[in-house]
C-alpha cells in the first residue's frame, strides 16, 4: 500500500520547528521557564527519532493514551502517533497532502483526520518506519481500527492492546494481563528485556507527577488565572510523550512554582482577565498561535478542561508497577469520555464550573469525533442549568479546510459580547 | 401463499416498534427489554421471562431532526434513528435496554438513552475486542454480571433449566434460518434477498416463539417451490446495519440476486449455535458463542471476519460483493481498504457504498451498481 504523493520528512521538520520554537521563546524579555524545558523536551523526543536508525534505537510507534511508561522502562524509543499528527499541524501547517495520501488509501472522509493523516504519511514515507505499531482502544473507534492498516502499510509487526470499557477488579486485572503480553511481544521483537526495577522508577515518577498535575489543577482556580491561555495543551503533550520520565517531573515542578510565583504576586496570564473559560474538546491545532492572540485580545484564558486535566483520584505502587500503570489508565482525565457517561463525568462537568468560576464554555466540536460530539447537547444542558452559555465551534483538529480563521474570530467575538451583555 | 407467509413478517415490521405480539405481551403483564447490538445474549432476556427485542431505527430514510440535536451530525444516522424513535415515545414501553461497549455510537446512545429516556432497567456490558482465553473470562464475567442486575429487577432467579430452553429456542431460529439461506445457495433461489430482509428484521422485532412457527411455514412453502430462471449476476452484501429491503430490492431490480449478507442484522444476529455439553454452564456457553460469533468490525483482528465472509462468498457462489457502510460508521469504514485488498486476492470484486440508515438505495446509487454489473458481466462473460 503505496501512494503516488511525494514525501518530506516530518520528523527532520519537526526538529527545526521545535528548535525555531526554543529559539524564539528564549529571546522574549521574559522567557517562561517551563516553556524552555517543554520545547528542550521536544527537540529531544523528535531528534530521538530522527537518529534512531543510526544509533541503533528499536522504534515503536503506538496511539493515545498507550502507556509509554512500559516503552520507557525498555528503552524503546516512542514515536506518539496521534501527537505526532498534531505537531505536524501546529508547528508546520502542512497537512494536506498527508490527508490526500491517507484518502488514496481509500480511507472515508469521517474517519478522524489524524489518523487518516497518519495512515497516509506513511504510505508517502512522511514519518519513517518503526520496529512495531502498538495500539489500543483508548479512547474511540478510530484508536482500535488504526493499528492493522498501519501494519499492513509499514509491514511492521504490531500488537493490540485492549482496554476494557469499565473499571471492574476483573477488567483492571484483564488489563494488567493485556500489558504483561504486551511486554512479552516487545520483548520478542526487540530483544530486551523489561527492566523491571526501572519500570517502578517510571511508576515512582509517574506518581510524583500525578500529585504535581492535581496541586497545578487547584492553583488554576486563582483569579486571575496564571496559567497561559492554552496552556493545558502543554500538560496534554507532556504526559502523552513524557509520562514518568525525570525531566517532566522537572518541568511540571517548575510550572508549578511559575504559577505559585504569578498568583503571589497577583499576576495573570493575559493581561486583563475577563472571561473564565471552559475547554471542552481539543480546539483546532493549526490555529493555536491564533487563538493565543485572540484570549490576550479579549481577556479570555481557558482554565478549566475537564476531561483533559482533573485527573483522577488514587495513589501508584512502585512496588506493583505493571498494575500502577493499569491502574493509571483509569485516572487519565479523558478515560471520563471513554467510560460509561454517568454521574462521575457529570458531576466532573458541574463541579468545575463552580469550583473554576466559568463565565462560558466553548465546545471544539471535531468532526471526525464521535464520542465526543454526541456529548455536545449533554453538556450544554448540565451548563444551561447552571447558567453558563456554551458556544459549539464546528472544526477539525488538524484539518484547515472545514473552518476558517475568520469564522472561528467571528463567532468567538460575538460569544464573548454575549458573556459581556450578561 | 409465499407472499401470504412473507407477508406476516411484512406485518410485523411496518407496525414496528408497536406490534401487535408487544402490545399483547405487555397487556399479559410482561416485561420488554430492548437491546442495541449482537452482542447482548437475548436468551438471558427470555429465561428472565421477558421479551427482547432489537432497537433499530426507521426503516426509511427520515430526517432525524431530534436525533441529531442529541447526538450531533457527525454520529452514524443509525444511532441517530434509533435515539430519534426513543425520544419521541416510540419506544415508551420498554421496561429495559441492555448494550455493549461495542463502538461509539453503540457506547453513547446508551448513554443518552439512559440520560434522557429514562428507560427503567439498563445495563451495558464490556465488550472484549479479542477472543482469547482471558477475553471469553472477562466476558463471561460481564453476562454474569447482566444476568445478576435483571433477576434482582424481574425478581426472580434466572435457572439453569430457564437458560437451556431458552438456549435451544433461540438455536432452533437459528437453524431455521440457516436452512432458509441454503435454499439461497441454489442456482434459483425461490426467495430474493429483499424478502429475506422482511424475515430478518421481523426476527428481533418479535417473540422467537412466533417468529419460528411462522418460518417453518414459510420453508415448507418454499423448499416446494420453484425458483424460476437464474439471474445472471449473484451477490452478496457486507456492512454494518440495513434494514430497508427496498435497498435490496434497488440491486436485485438491477438483473441480480442478493444471495448471502453479512451485516448486523442479517448473518452476523444469527449465524452461530450456542453449543452446549462438555460439562459447559449454559451462561458460559452463551458468553462463547456471543464473543465469538460471526465478528463485528470492532473486533481484533480482523482477518477473522474477512475469512468468513470469503468463505460466504465462495459457498454461495458470488460474483461480485456491495459493501455499505452507513456514514460514520468507523470500524466499517476502517476496515474497507483492508476488506478490499483481502477481496482482491480471492478474485472477488467489491463495490463500496456509503449511505445512510434507511436509504431506499437513489438514483446514484443505482448507477454505481448498474455500472459495477457491467463490470461484473464482462468478467462472468
Amino acid at each position: 500500500m503505496t501512494s503516488s504523493l511525494q514525501n518530506t520528512n516530518r520528523i527532520d521538520a519537526l526538529v527545526r520547528a521545535t528548535r525555531l520554537m526554543y529559539r524564539m521563546s528564549k529571546a522574549r524579555p521574559e522567557p517562561r521557564q517551563s516553556e524552555l524545558l517543554y520545547y528542550q523536551m521536544l527537540i529531544r523526543y523528535y531528534e530521538r527519532l530522527l537518529k534512531a536508525r543510526e544509533n541503533g534505537d528499536f522504534v515503536a510507534a503506538h496511539t493515545v493514551f498507550f502507556p509509554s511508561e512500559v516503552l520507557y522502562a525498555m528503552d524503546i524509543a516512542p514515536m506518539h502517533l496521534e501527537t505526532t499528527s498534531w505537531m505536524t499541524a501546529l508547528f508546520l501547517g502542512e497537512y494536506a497532502d498527508l490527508l490526500a495520501a491517507g484518502a488514496e488509501l481509500g480511507l472515508a472522509s469521517e474517519i478522524c483526520s489524524p489518523h487518516r493523516g497518519l495512515a497516509g504519511a506513511f504510505s508517502i514515507g512522511a514519518l519513517p518506519k518503526p520496529d512495531v505499531v502498538l495500539w489500543s482502544n483508548m479512547v474511540c473507534d478510530n484508536t482500535a481500527k488504526s493499528g492493522e492498516l498501519l501494519m499492513k502499510i509499514t509491514g511492521c509487526p504490531g500488537h493490540f492492546l485492549d482496554h476494557p470499557f469499565q473499571d471492574s477488579s476483573e477488567e483492571i486485572a484483564y488489563f494488567t494481563d493485556e500489558l504483561k503480553e504486551m511486554v512479552a511481544f516487545l520483548e520478542d521483537h526487540s530483544g530486551r528485556k523489561m527492566d523491571w526495577d526501572r519500570l517502578s522508577l517510571v511508576v515512582g515518577n509517574m506518581d510524583k507527577q500525578l500529585e504535581i498535575l492535581r496541586s497545578i489543577h487547584e492553583l488554576r482556580k486563582a483569579i486571575p488565572s496564571p496559567f497561559h491561555p492554552q496552556g493545558f495543551l502543554e500538560l496534554l503533550t507532556v504526559d502523552y510523550l513524557f509520562a514518568g520520565h525525570p525531566e517532566a517531573t522537572e518541568y511540571l515542578e517548575t510550572l508549578r512554582q511559575e504559577l505559585e510565583e504569578a498568583i503571589a504576586q497577583g499576576k495573570g496570564a493575559v493581561a486583563k482577565e475577563r472571561y473564565r473559560l471552559m475547554t471542552l474538546f481539543l480546539p483546532p491545532m493549526y490555529l493555536i498561535g491564533f487563538l493565543e492572540k485572540m484570549s490576550q485580545e479579549f481577556g479570555a484564558v481557558s482554565v478549566a478542561e475537564p476531561f483533559f486535566c482533573q485527573w483522577g483520584d488514587g495513589k501508584l505502587d512502585p512496588k506493583r508497577p505493571l498494575e500502577s500503570v493499569a491502574l493509571k489508565s483509569y485516572m487519565i482525565p479523558e478515560m471520563n469520555m471513554y467510560a460509561p457517561m454517568g454521574d462521575r463525568a457529570i458531576t466532573k462537568i458541574r463541579t468545575a464550573a463552580q469550583e473554576f468560576r466559568i463565565d462560558g464554555a466553548i465546545y471544539y466540536a471535531d468532526v471526525g469525533c464521535r464520542h465526543t460530539c454526541a456529548t455536545i447537547k449533554l453538556f450544554k444542558d448540565i451548563l444551561d442549568d447552571m447558567d453558563i452559555p456554551v458556544l459549539t465551534l464546528d472544526c477539525d483538529v488538524v484539518d484547515p479546510t472545514i473552518t476558517s480563521q475568520e469564522e472561528i474570530r467571528g463567532k468567538l467575538e460575538g460569544f464573548f459580547e454575549l458573556l459581556d451583555d450578561r | 401463499m409465499k407472499q401470504d407467509l412473507i407477508g406476516r413478517f411484512r406485518e410485523v415490521n411496518q407496525t414496528f416498534p408497536r406490534t401487535r405480539e408487544i402490545i399483547d405481551f405487555k397487556n399479559n403483564g410482561g416485561m420488554v427489554f430492548g437491546w442495541f447490538c449482537t452482542y447482548v445474549p437475548e436468551e438471558i432476556i427470555h429465561a428472565a421471562g421477558g421479551l427482547p427485542i432489537r432497537i433499530v431505527g426507521h426503516s426509511t430514510e427520515t430526517e432525524l431532526e431530534d436525533g441529531t440535536a442529541y447526538f450531533y451530525v457527525n454520529n452514524c444516522s443509525f444511532s441517530r434513528s434509533c435515539l430519534q424513535l426513543g425520544l419521541r415515545h416510540e419506544y415508551d414501553f420498554l421496561d429495559g435496554i441492555v448494550g455493549g461497549s461495542t463502538c461509539d455510537g453503540a457506547r453513547r446512545l446508551f448513554d443518552l438513552w439512559r440520560i434522557y429516556i429514562q428507560t427503567p432497567f439498563h445495563c451495558i456490558m464490556t465488550v472484549p475486542r479479542k477472543y482469547t482465553d482471558r477475553a471469553h473470562d472477562l466476558y463471561n464475567s460481564q453476562v454474569k454480571h447482566f444476568k445478576d442486575l435483571l433477576e434482582e429487577f424481574v425478581d426472580l432467579p434466572i435457572t439453569d433449566e430457564a437458560l437451556l430452553k431458552s438456549i435451544a429456542l433461540f438455536n432452533e431460529s437459528r437453524e431455521l434460518l440457516r436452512s432458509l439461506y441454503d435454499l439461497r445457495r441454489l442456482d434459483s433461489p425461490p426467495i430474493s434477498g429483499a424478502e429475506i430482509m422482511e424475515i430478518l428484521n421481523a426476527s428481533f422485532r418479535m417473540p422467537k416463539e412466533l417468529f419460528n412457527q411462522h418460518l417453518q411455514e414459510l420453508l415448507h412453502e418454499l423448499q416446494q417451490s420453484d425458483g424460476g430462471r437464474p439471474k445472471p449476476l449473484r451477490i452478496m452484501l457486507v456492512g454494518s446495519v440495513l434494514t430497508n429491503p427496498q435497498f435490496v430490492k434497488s440491486i436485485e431490480d438491477l438483473g441480480a440476486i442478493v444471495v448471502c449478507d453479512e451485516l448486523c442484522t442479517s448473518t452476523r444476529y444469527w449465524s452461530d449455535l450456542v453449543v452446549l455439553g462438555n460439562g459447559l454452564p449454559p451462561l458460559q456457553a452463551l458468553s462463547r458463542r456471543y464473543l465469538n460469533n460471526f465478528p463485528c468490525a470492532r473486533m481484533y483482528p480482523s482477518t477473522e471476519r474477512f475469512d468468513r465472509i470469503v468463505a460466504l462468498a465462495k459457498a454461495f457462489g458470488v460474483h461480485g460483493v456491495i459493501s455499505e457502510t452507513i456514514r460514520y460508521c468507523v470500524p466499517y469504514a476502517h476496515d474497507l481498504p483492508l476488506l478490499a485488498d483481502h477481496l482482491k486476492q480471492e478474485g472477488l470484486p467489491m463495490l463500496t457504498l456509503d449511505v445512510e440508515h434507511g436509504t431506499p438505495g437513489s438514483g446514484q446509487i443505482q448507477t454505481r451498481v448498474q455500472a459495477f454489473f457491467e463490470m461484473l458481466e464482462a468478467r462472468t462473460l
